[in-house]
């Protein structure tokens, strides 16, 4: 099989689950005790207002109309308007994406930036000092529930010593950008600044579990692929050490844990709600518990149709990725 | 008299496990002259593989070279460490184990290259076949770009690169010529399309031409020892036999010397001049193939060829002894002779420490010598070990 | 199942593991201390105390601003006086801002996290292997549809799933009895002790926060079980009985099954720390049947960050404590079995 065709049928395969997505978060309604007038019909409301609020949102219609009609919409964009506020969803929820992407994106970065270095050493140096504080760095990093650690953070680097915001967003990234764009590099800088500071305690908080569990499957991949026959072979054959662990070994290591961590995504948006509860960071899960608490099913299902499909789609990069670098994948 | 290109001296290797010490390699001593193939013989746990990576120092932990010397005849490489390692020097040879780690290193390649058993294992199962023995071509030519002393196989790639492409599966290590001379080597070591299949992955290759392929990566560095550990073993009988053909080719075309590990006494026969038979971590036997074919000394060997009808015609395979190898434990091991519970001729005088002893050559130039002491007596019936005296050796354990 | 062989390779592992060893007696201290809570606690943890609210763990004080009045000369002088406050010895860790004893608190936190840890992960093995098992046995049509099922759940985090359904279900608890405490066994040795009397005669059991934890984390099991079913059943031996007319039922139960023991052992393990995680990440959230959890009182401390920090930083430690045990415990048994599979689950 051709890289290419590996690729179509991983997104076909990724389109049949956004469909289903989709479906489930349709049917979420359905399986819902209550009956989803009342979220919007006042209290008081009399049996014919509730009738026209019913036909109004179509929930007067067949179970299978409805379903095509969402699908429908869904298909042209239309994810409906906010019970509360009467917003579109999709303009509402993407409103709110980029802060959520910018947080998961930044911890990623932290996270990777600082586990393959740290699990290489970890391995390479069994044994020693560096690999013991590797080792426990990781243990407790994967047992640290992430709302308490920002908590920590928040107590000690904001409250105590005053570094950082507890809380909010000053700017998107974007934003900052134009800012240096229309009021020159003084203006961008500072803008920058402010993003940073801001962002720099959740991105941690989120990130550190990403990096401790990156770490210890790194450290034991490195360890297995130390220990293979090709690297003796390797060694033999006189390629100086650092190819022999980075080239060689490390990449083969990549590669399982690149799978784990196409995995773990679900992890780290689910975290991405946490964090963003716990530092007020405008993004989808702050969106999303508000909307569950109002009921506001609209944007509920405009949030989840987004997270889910989002993870289809890193899903999918997270695959070509892999069948990149392991050919014997796309072979299969 | 030929020169000797390799001289192993009292070679031990000893692996330190939680179980205890395990004697791998005791005091091994044989040598591998100019343009010969030197056979090492012995069943599986005899020592054999590990001597040969003992050679290269890839011994890896809880193994440890313990002492020995390998002496390597490089004029230049003497010239060189003379004055700052004169212990390390004697003539034209350098002690390998003495010289710095990093000069060890570079010695593998150019010195020393590596067969090992299973080829497919041996590779990088996520780099083409051409880039992996590219990269072999590549090392010895950035080393060759450098002045001897701060020589550098990395020059020109830094960590970034480095980083960069254990992430991508670029080659940025390997210049054009490294992968053109890559695919010369394995049109030299007759796999058809070379162009084609430099570009495949080893699952793409069949054993026999994995085998090939991994011949080639060995003469990258144009070795002067070629050090093949039971290179047919995992390989079809008919595969088995065009491998070795290859080898006997290349090894008289490219003169170097081959250092051939096996199990296997038919190509044993076949390809080598020379041959040592390892027992428990010792060679117990060693001299020209005719000495130790057909006028063995040690019962041991006579044991090994007592199976096999003809050697012009041998089978493939080792015949078992009665009893197994003993176990290399260093607390379970004494100073008897290791052999003794499985000998036929066996005597009181066994039980103590064994020399090696010069054992009759067939030719003047030959050495032919023996870890028993029948290379110094006459078996002798009344000094037999009786099956009690032996299971007391077993018990002794 | 349990062979000798396993018995000895986990005992070889734990000798030569401090940290097998340290995680056991983890996961040993937290199960005492679930257990017997009602003898563990010092105080009722839902004791609501006004008077003695906000007080510092042993070896802290705090320090707050009191204001008194006083009519000097006839008019009213108003005086800032900074006033220390003490821990003390019946609130070791403290008090939160209701006087709640923390350490009471965190003793039976311990209860919740461990009942939706292993109730939750139970709930999601049971699942996640039965369906695993079918579709790994029956392959075809039942598989791609179950696995493609898989698939979309697994696009939902589980903390997003959990959310939804527990927000939009609501939030059902169950009472359930403390039988030390129903058969009278507390109050004697409290008072023998001379600790105060009248712990709670119920436990409130998260009814939802269990059945969706369990509903979110089935995926894990069924990928396990799926792969194991699928191997095995092309071993001659299953085929044979196969041959022989036994029924699908029975080579499940006899011949799948128990070879797919060791990694659904493994990967329970694995999942009640990650389901501890969840729970607590849960009640902090607010989306819990119960208060006495440990999220649910970082939740609470969060607001005292600079007066209290205590209250928000015990119940954390507890949880990073017991989650340290049952991941060190994981990595024990896969280090001494070698089910072969990487520690997949989360939050
Ligand atoms: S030394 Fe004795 S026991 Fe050993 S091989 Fe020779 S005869 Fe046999």
């Amino acid at each position: 099989m051709s890289y290419g065709r590996f690729l179509l049928k991983r997104g076909l395969q990724g389109i049949v689950v956004v469909w289903g997505v989709v479906t489930i978060v349709f049917m979420l309604r359905f399986i819902t005790p209550g009956n989803a007038v009342d979220a919007v019909a006042p209290l008081d409301a009399s049996p014919e207002l509730r009738e026209r609020i019913a036909e109004e949102l179509g929930l007067d219609q067949p179970l299978y109309v409805q379903y095509l009609d969402y699908l429908w919409e869904l298909l042209n964009g239309d994810m409906g308007y906010s019970y509360i506020s009467g917003i579109e969803a999709s303009s509402m929820v993407f409103s709110k994406l980029p802060a959520t992407v910018e947080l998961a994106v930044a911890s990623s970065i932290i996270a990777i930036g600082l586990s393959i270095p740290l699990g290489v050493i970890s391995a390479t140096r069994r044994h020693e000092p560096a690999d013991y504080a590797a080792t426990t760095f990781s243990l407790v990093g994967i047992s640290t529930p992430n709302f308490w650690l920002g908590i920590m953070l928040i107590l000690l680097l904001s409250v105590q010593f005053g570094i950082f915001p507890t809380s909010g967003r000053a700017f998107g990234f974007v934003q900052a950008f134009r800012i240096t764009a229309n009021q020159g590099l003084g203006a961008g800088a500072d803008a920058f600044y402010q993003w940073l500071r801001f962002i720099t305690l959740p991105a941690v908080t989120l990130g550190t579990y990403f990096t401790a569990l990156i770490t210890r499957l790194t450290r034991s991949g490195m360890l297995e692929e130390l220990g293979q026959s090709y690297v003796r072979a390797t060694r033999a054959k006189g390629l100086p050490e650092s190819l022999v662990r980075y080239k060689h070994a490390l990449r083969n290591t990549l590669i399982p844990v690149i799978t784990v961590l196409g995995l773990q995504l679900g992890t780290l948006i689910g975290g991405a709600v946490i964090t963003e509860s716990v530092f007020s960071w405008p993004g989808l899960g702050t969106t999303l518990i508000n909307a569950i608490n109002a009921r506001d099913w609209p944007i509920l299902q405009a949030t989840l149709v987004v997270i889910g499909t989002g993870f289809v789609i890193v899903n999918l990069v997270v695959d070509a990725i892999y069948a990149y670098l392991d050919p014997q994948v796309v072979a299969e | 008299m030929s020169d000797e290109i390799l001289k192993v001296r009292d070679l031990t290797t000893r692996f330190f496990t939680e179980e205890g010490q395990v004697n791998a390699v005791e005091h091994v001593d044989f040598d591998v002259r100019d343009g010969e193939v030197f056979g090492i013989v012995g069943e599986s746990g005899s020592g054999k593989s590990v001597t040969a990576l003992s050679l290269i120092d890839l011994v890896e932990t809880p193994g440890r070279i313990v002492e020995g010397e390998v002496w390597y005849r490089d004029a230049d490489l003497a010239e060189e460490h003379r004055d700052s390692h004169p212990d390390a020097v004697d003539g034209d040879y350098v002690d390998v184990r003495q010289l710095p780690e990093a000069t060890r290193r570079w010695l593998r390649g150019p010195a020393f290259a590596t067969i090992f058993q299973d080829p497919m294992s041996s590779l990088n199962p996520s780099i083409t076949v051409g880039e992996q023995i590219a990269e072999a071509v590549e090392v010895q030519r950035r080393a060759r770009a450098n002045p001897r002393r701060t020589r550098s196989r990395t020059q020109g790639y830094g960590l970034g690169r480095l980083l960069v492409d254990s992430v991508l599966p670029s080659q940025g290590y390997v210049s054009d010529e490294s992968q053109e001379r890559a695919v010369e080597l394995l049109e030299r070591v007759g796999i058809p399309d070379p162009e084609q299949r430099a570009d495949e992955y080893p699952h793409e290759f069949s054993g026999g031409m994995l085998q090939r392929a991994m011949v080639a990566q060995a003469l990258a560095g144009e070795p002067d020892v070629l050090i093949a550990d039971e290179p047919t073993t995992a390989l079809d009988v008919t595969i088995q036999a065009q491998i070795l053909n290859l080898l006997t080719e290349l090894q008289e075309e490219e003169d170097m010397s081959v250092v051939l590990i096996t199990h296997n006494l038919g190509v044993i026969a076949r390809m080598c001049q020379r041959v040592g038979v390892m027992y428990a971590g010792e060679v117990v036997e060693r001299g020209s193939l005719e000495d130790v074919f057909e006028n063995p000394v040690h019962p041991y060997t006579e044991g090994l060829l007592g199976s096999i009808p003809d050697v012009e015609d041998p089978a493939p395979r080792l015949s078992p002894i009665e009893g197994n190898v003993p176990s290399l434990l260093d607390a379970e091991m004494g100073d008897e002779c290791y052999f003794a519970d499985r000998c036929p001729k066996a005597m009181e005088s066994c039980l103590t420490d064994i020399e090696e002893h010069e054992a009759p050559a067939a030719t003047d130039d030959t050495d032919h010598l023996v870890r028993c002491i029948l290379a110094d007596r006459e078996y002798d019936e009344s000094e037999a070990l009786g099956s009690a005296a032996k299971q007391e050796v077993i018990s002794d354990d | 199942m349990i062979s000798p062989r396993t018995l000895r390779n986990l005992r070889k592992e734990l000798r030569s593991s401090a940290l097998a060893k340290i995680g056991i007696v983890l996961v040993l201290a937290m199960i005492l201390v679930a257990a017997f809570a009602p003898f563990i606690a010092l105080h009722n943890p839902t004791n609501q105390d006004l008077d003695e609210n906000t007080l510092p763990p042993m070896g802290f004080s705090r320090t707050t601003e009191e204001t008194t009045s006083e009519m000097v000369n006839g008019s009213l002088q108003l005086t800032n006086e900074t006033v220390y406050v003490n821990a003390t010895a019946s609130h070791p860790l403290g008090t939160n801002s209701l006087g709640q004893d923390v350490y009471s608190r965190a003793v039976y936190g311990a209860r919740t996290s461990m009942m939706v840890g292993v109730l939750g992960t139970v709930l999601a093995a049971i699942l996640g292997v039965s369906v695993g098992l079918v579709a790994g046995f029956y392959r075809g049509r039942i598989d791609d549809a179950l696995m493609r099922f898989a698939d979309v759940s697994l696009a939902f985090p589980s903390l997003v799933l959990a959310i939804a359904l527990i927000g939009l279900w609501g939030r059902a608890a169950v009472d359930v009895p403390d039988p030390f405490v129903v058969f009278g066994l507390v109050d004697p040795v409290r008072s023998a002790l001379g600790l105060p009397t009248g712990m709670p005669d119920s436990f409130v059991l998260p009814g939802t926060v269990i059945v969706v934890v369990g509903l979110v984390n089935w995926v894990w099991f069924a990928r396990i079980a799926r792969g194991e079913a699928l191997s095995i059943r092309e071993e001659e031996y299953v085929k044979a009985a196969r041959a022989l007319g036994a029924s699908d039922a029975r080579i499940i139960g006899r011949h799948v099954l128990p070879n797919a023991t060791t990694p659904i052992l493994v990967l329970a393990t694995i999942q009640v720390a990650a389901i501890i995680l969840l729970e607590s990440s849960l009640s902090f959230l607010g989306f819990s049947g119960t208060t006495l959890s440990w999220g649910f009182d970082i939740s609470q401390g969060r607001g005292y960050l600079s007066t209290a920090w205590w209250i928000a930083t015990i119940p954390g430690i507890a949880i990073v404590l017991a989650v340290i045990g049952v991941n060190l415990v994981g990595d024990w048994l896969r280090d001494a079995l070698d089910p072969g599979i990487e520690g997949e689950g989360g939050v």
